[in-house]
């Protein structure tokens, strides 16, 4: 059950950020942008081997408590650094073509081809 | 490794004369003393070597270069070798000393000469390679350096940018084939050479050339179809011949090495190297002897028409090649002997040529042959190395040139087939034409009335000394065929043979006879003949058409490019989305797997992750439907929040956290954002989607049915990979374990910092990157933009500050001010405790950088820019991605001296002996410490930079531009 959700939710906002993406509006696109990254994260997460009662810290093993899984949790931590790497990225993106052309629609960017 | 020194010595003495220094401190002369001193050193230490290959035939030295792929730096000398060797270093040493007088200016004749040396280590590599592979690089460093000079004066001439395209073109085009080739070779010698272990890959040169049956192969027709697509490019043979006059745009010493003695030989030297594993079948043989011929002919027919000097002998020197083709083409191997010592005095009277082409361009400003006449009385050294080479081109007796033209005519008469006729008229006909052309060349240039309005400046007397040397060699060889060439080729040359200088008067020699007479037939009768030849088809003519088609369908491919951005990614996810439902991937995945889940309890946990992923979801919707850009901001901020108390939820609290502080720190970078954005222009693509009459119309179903069809697949296929994950079987469970083994409490902060830390220093350089490159754009992106100058404010903007965000002077009130003192200091400390503890609990290097990042940030938000600038000194945030990376990689480097691993864990506190003492308060001193505080200091300074770029004020943008207008003067 709790699969099909995260399956779900996860197609939902994958889409959903598609159709940000696809729309004309740059700053809407961005954020759909870094929707599409949350999706990802998520699918991480949901992908791990096994779920627990406790985080995985030494302790918990010791005490014999099933612990998530850490190395999911590992691939997520890098994963969001470097999306937010490439947020920002999009952003500065974003703000250079509000200034150059003076709009944040993209059907009036249109001098890119030259 | 004597070799290996002999093959880099050019490439050391190309980065040598590339250095500032060397230019500066070393005259023109002294460069040019050292670079024919070291080919002329080289050359006498390949003469040296000579009793070594006597005695073993075949010397081969290998270096290890990619052992685990069998690939080698492997030399292979033998007589082959070293006769090219000796052509490449001998004429190498008059070429270069040639061209230290060929330049007027030093600064051109360095850069010439960089390339020049690059281009001899290239050729040296080439033919004492003992590897195919090797030999290939090599083969395509030939490529790219004669591409350089050959457009070394493209920055002036159209003609040598187009003649250097061509080369490049032509060559390499043909070594993507030989690569091919060579590949195919390598497998079937393997196949051969070990054939229980099938599959194996042999590009030793020594074992390919010992094999026997390679000829019997079932993929020998294609290989050796490739290799030969590839030396006939090279080679310059028809119908690849074109590019070879193209390249006579070239400098004349470029010239003079490449196009004569040297690159197009190296077609001819793989050609020859491969024969004894190749010549047993006939396919081999034919192509050689036919394209040959042909190449033989219609270069000689091409010559005599030029009117240009250089493309006279450029194409002579096609005509020559094609007749080693052919002679390489013999069966069995007959012609190989006269191949060798045609190469040998082509190489010496074409080299000396094509000096006295350069010389008489130097001297003469010209080298259009209707030009020129009369030079003998100006130029009279020119002259006598003119004659002497020139005699040898046409094969008068006793010079090299008649040498090789009386073996050459001595294989193919004793070539018998059918077609024997044929080849001998072809030989005989371009024989008498390459008796022509030589006439010509003294006699249209030297002899007769020099025209009026040709000056001669007399050129340095050392610009005569390398092609007079060449002269005198091609005199003196025939003369010292016993003690000089005939040892050389006996080391080459497999069979038993006799090379006289002369037979007596056998046939052979009356036909060289008449050649000659025949060739100075033709001269008297030249002009009438020579302009009734015409071509109705070139093959330049048929190289442009082809580029036009390529041309032709870039710019038809062009039209695809609307320029508006938006709809490449429409293309691109709408094809997607097209194959997805087309293809049937759906039901492919989904058979036999359930969809709908089957069980539909609950836990009271997974009831709350239900609950948190709707919220994320319902947020995700608002982003879409909210029309304001900062509530939609907000909204998304939510959909971050949810994901991390979903993470919090999942037992991953440090996940958790780093999300909860990123999505925030992005939230603000984009309400920051928003702020520098013009309301105005965010309100009209606010009206243009929304309030239009046609909001629903085809673009939006257009996307809307994109999203649901890329929305549904990743839904379906993570819901199978979800149903199908391993349980339990991944190396989490390891992970978890050894966690101990580095002093980490948290199994995550361990995979983080140690077990793949190298992943999290790439990822540090990444965010990095990313950073720099907000700076970089944001920085040098803004200078030129449209908006914001003074007078350009558009009217109405007032009405429209309904969406305005604040500014941040207004944000700037006592409180703001107070919580943003206090508030850094306790991000500081936070960031500290969550280095060094770590490894105990939640909180890593990410988090304590993130949490200084956005305590700085808020100074940013609340003081504004420059207040924040002033307040805080010491916050440099370039000063940081730098020290960050330098700890990272230094604590990476570090343990190699323990002699362990890259990124090898390191125990400093027991190194030091207050493992005890630290670890009272719960600390570790490890490499994975010094690696977090690293992480922390580079991605505060990554945010650092982020942020300023972000909320650099743009009234100072203005400003700038005044000040890069003044600045850049150009």
């Amino acid at each position: 059950m709790i699969e099909f959700m995260f399956a779900l939710a996860i197609g939902i906002l994958f889409g959903i950020g598609v159709f940000q993406l696809l729309r004309r509006d740059l700053i809407k696109a961005a954020i759909g942008f870094a929707i599409l990254f949350s999706a990802i994260n998520l699918f991480f997460l949901a992908a791990g081997a096994f779920e627990g009662e406790a985080p995985p810290y030494l302790s918990n093993v010791l005490a014999g408590r099933p612990t998530s899984d850490p190395l999911v949790q590992a691939l997520i931590l890098t994963a969001i650094v470097v999306s937010f790497g490439s947020f920002s990225l999009v952003l500065g993106i974003v703000n250079i073509i509000s200034q150059r052309y003076d709009t944040v629609d993209s059907n009036d960017v249109t001098q890119l081809k030259h | 490794m004597s070799l290996a020194i002999i093959t880099a010595a050019p490439f050391c003495l190309a980065l040598l004369l590339a250095l500032p220094q060397t230019r500066a401190q070393l005259s023109k002369s002294a460069q040019t003393l050292l670079s024919a001193g070291l080919m002329a050193a080289l050359f006498a230490w390949l003469v040296g070597s000579f009793p070594m290959v006597q005695a073993e035939r075949v010397v081969i030295q290998q270096l290890d270069w990619v052992p685990a792929l069998g690939i080698s730096l492997s030399f292979y000398l033998d007589g082959l070798s070293l006769l090219f060797g000796l052509i490449i270093t001998g004429i190498g040493a008059l070429i270069f000393f040639f061209a230290g007088y060929y330049f007027d200016d030093a600064a051109e004749y360095n850069r010439f000469m960089v390339w020049l040396a690059g281009f001899a280590g290239a050729m040296l590599a080439l033919v004492l390679s003992g590897n195919l592979l090797m030999l290939f690089i090599a083969w395509e460093l030939t490529s790219v350096t004669s591409f350089l000079l050959i457009g070394f004066k493209g920055r002036k001439e159209s003609a040598a940018r187009e003649g250097a395209f061509k080369a490049l073109f032509v060559t390499s085009g043909g070594a993507l084939a030989l690569i091919i080739g060579l590949v195919m070779l390598g497998a079937a010698a393997g196949q051969i050479a070990s054939p229980e272990a099938s599959g194996g890959f042999v590009a030793d040169l020594d074992v390919i050339l010992q094999l026997d049956t390679l000829h019997e192969h079932a993929w020998f027709p294609l290989f050796a179809i490739l290799i030969l697509l590839g030396c006939f490019t090279k080679s310059a043979q028809f119908p690849f011949h074109f590019w070879l006059p193209g390249a006579m745009s070239a400098p004349t010493p470029a010239s003079a090495y490449l196009h004569s003695a040297t690159m197009v030989k190296a077609g001819i030297y793989l050609v020859a190297r491969l024969s004894p594993a190749m010549y047993k079948n006939a396919l081999w043989t034919d192509s050689l002897l036919s394209i040959g011929l042909l190449t033989m002919l219609v270069g000689a027919v091409f010559a005599v028409k030029q009117s240009d000097l250089k493309g006279l002998l450029a194409y002579a020197t096609v005509s020559k090649l094609g007749a080693i083709m052919a002679l390489l083409g013999l069966p069995g191997q007959a012609g190989i002997k006269a191949a060798l010592v045609g190469i040998i005095a082509h190489a010496l009277y074409k080299s000396a040529l094509f000096m006295v082409a350069g010389t008489i361009d130097h001297a003469a400003h010209t080298r259009q042959i209707s030009r020129l006449g009369g030079l003998r009385a100006e130029l009279p050294a020119l002259f006598w190395v003119t004659v002497v080479s020139a005699l040898s081109m046409a094969g008068l007796p006793f010079f090299m040139g008649f040498v090789a033209k009386e073996t050459l005519l001595d294989a193919m008469l004793h070539y018998s087939a059918p077609s024997t006729g044929l080849v001998m008229l072809a030989t005989l006909l371009s024989a008498a034409l390459a008796a022509l052309a030589a006439y010509m060349l003294i006699g249209d240039v030297f002899m007769g009335r020099r025209p009026q309005d040709l000056r001669i400046h007399k050129p340095p007397a050392p610009i005569y000394y390398g092609p007079a040397l060449l002269a005198v060699c091609s005199l003196a060889m025939g003369f010292l065929l016993d003690s000089l060439v005939i040892p050389l080729l006996r080391l080459a040359v497999p069979k038993s043979f006799s090379l006289p200088l002369f037979a007596g008067f056998n046939e052979v020699f009356w036909m060289s006879a008449g050649v000659l007479a025949a060739g100075a037939l033709l001269y008297r009768v030249r002009k009438p003949l020579i302009r009734r030849i015409t071509f109705p088809l070139s093959g330049d003519s048929l190289f442009r058409e082809f580029i036009a088609y390529i041309d032709w369908a870039g710019s038809a491919l062009l039209n695809f490019q609307s320029g508006y951005v938006r709809y490449y990614l429409v293309w691109i996810l709408g094809s997607v989305s097209l194959m997805l439902v087309v293809s049937g991937i759906f039901s492919t995945v989904t058979a036999g797997q359930t969809l709908l889940p089957q069980d539909l309890s609950v836990t009271a946990t997974d009831l709350a992750k239900i609950f948190m992923l709707l919220l994320a979801i319902v947020a995700a919707v608002l982003t879409v439907v909210l029309r304001e850009h900062v509530k939609a901001a907000i909204a998304y901020g939510v959909i971050g929040y949810a994901i991390g108390v979903i993470f919090l939820i999942n037992h991953a609290p440090d996940v958790a956290l780093v999300q909860l502080l990123v999505e925030t720190m992005a939230t603000v970078l984009v309400i920051i954002m928003l702020g520098q954005i013009r309301p105005a222009a965010r309100l009209k693509v606010i009206h243009n989607l929304w309030d239009g009459r046609h909001s629903y119309n085809f673009g939006f179903l257009r996307d809307l049915g994109i999203s649901i069809v890329i929305g549904l697949a990743v839904f379906v296929f993570s819901l199978i990979a979800l149903q199908n994950r391993p349980e339990r079987r991944s190396i989490s469970e390891w992970h978890l374990e050894n966690a101990a083994l580095v002093d980490s409490e948290d199994a995550v902060g361990a995979i983080v910092a140690d077990f793949r830390g190298t992943d999290t220093l790439l990822e540090i350089a990444v965010f990095t990157t990313a950073a720099l490159g907000v700076l970089t754009l944001l920085a040098r992106g803004r200078i030129g933009s449209k908006q914001f100058m003074p007078g350009k404010a558009p009217a109405g903007l007032n009405g429209e500050a309904n969406e305005n965000i604040q500014d941040a002077t207004s944000l700037s009130t006592p409180f703001t001010r107070l919580v943003a003192h206090f508030v850094l200091p306790v991000a500081i400390l936070i960031g500290i405790a969550q280095i060094f503890y770590g490894s105990s609990g939640p909180g890593d290097g990410f988090t304590a950088g993130v949490t200084i990042g956005l305590a700085v940030s808020l100074w940013y938000v609340v003081l504004g820019y420059d207040e924040a600038r002033r307040q805080l000194p010491w916050f440099r945030p370039e000063h940081f991605v730098r020290l960050g990376l330098v700890i990272g990689i230094v604590n990476a480097l570090f343990p190699l001296l323990l002699g362990q691993g890259f990124m090898g864990h390191v125990q400093f506190d027991k190194a030091l002996g207050i493992y005890d003492l630290v670890s009272s308060f719960g600390l570790h001193i490890t490499s994975a410490l010094v690696f977090e505080l690293a992480i922390a200091i580079t991605v505060m300074g990554g945010l650092g930079i982020i942020i300023e770029a972000i909320a650099y004020p743009l009234s100072r943008v203005a400003a700038d531009e005044g000040l890069s207008t003044v600045g850049s003067g150009e």
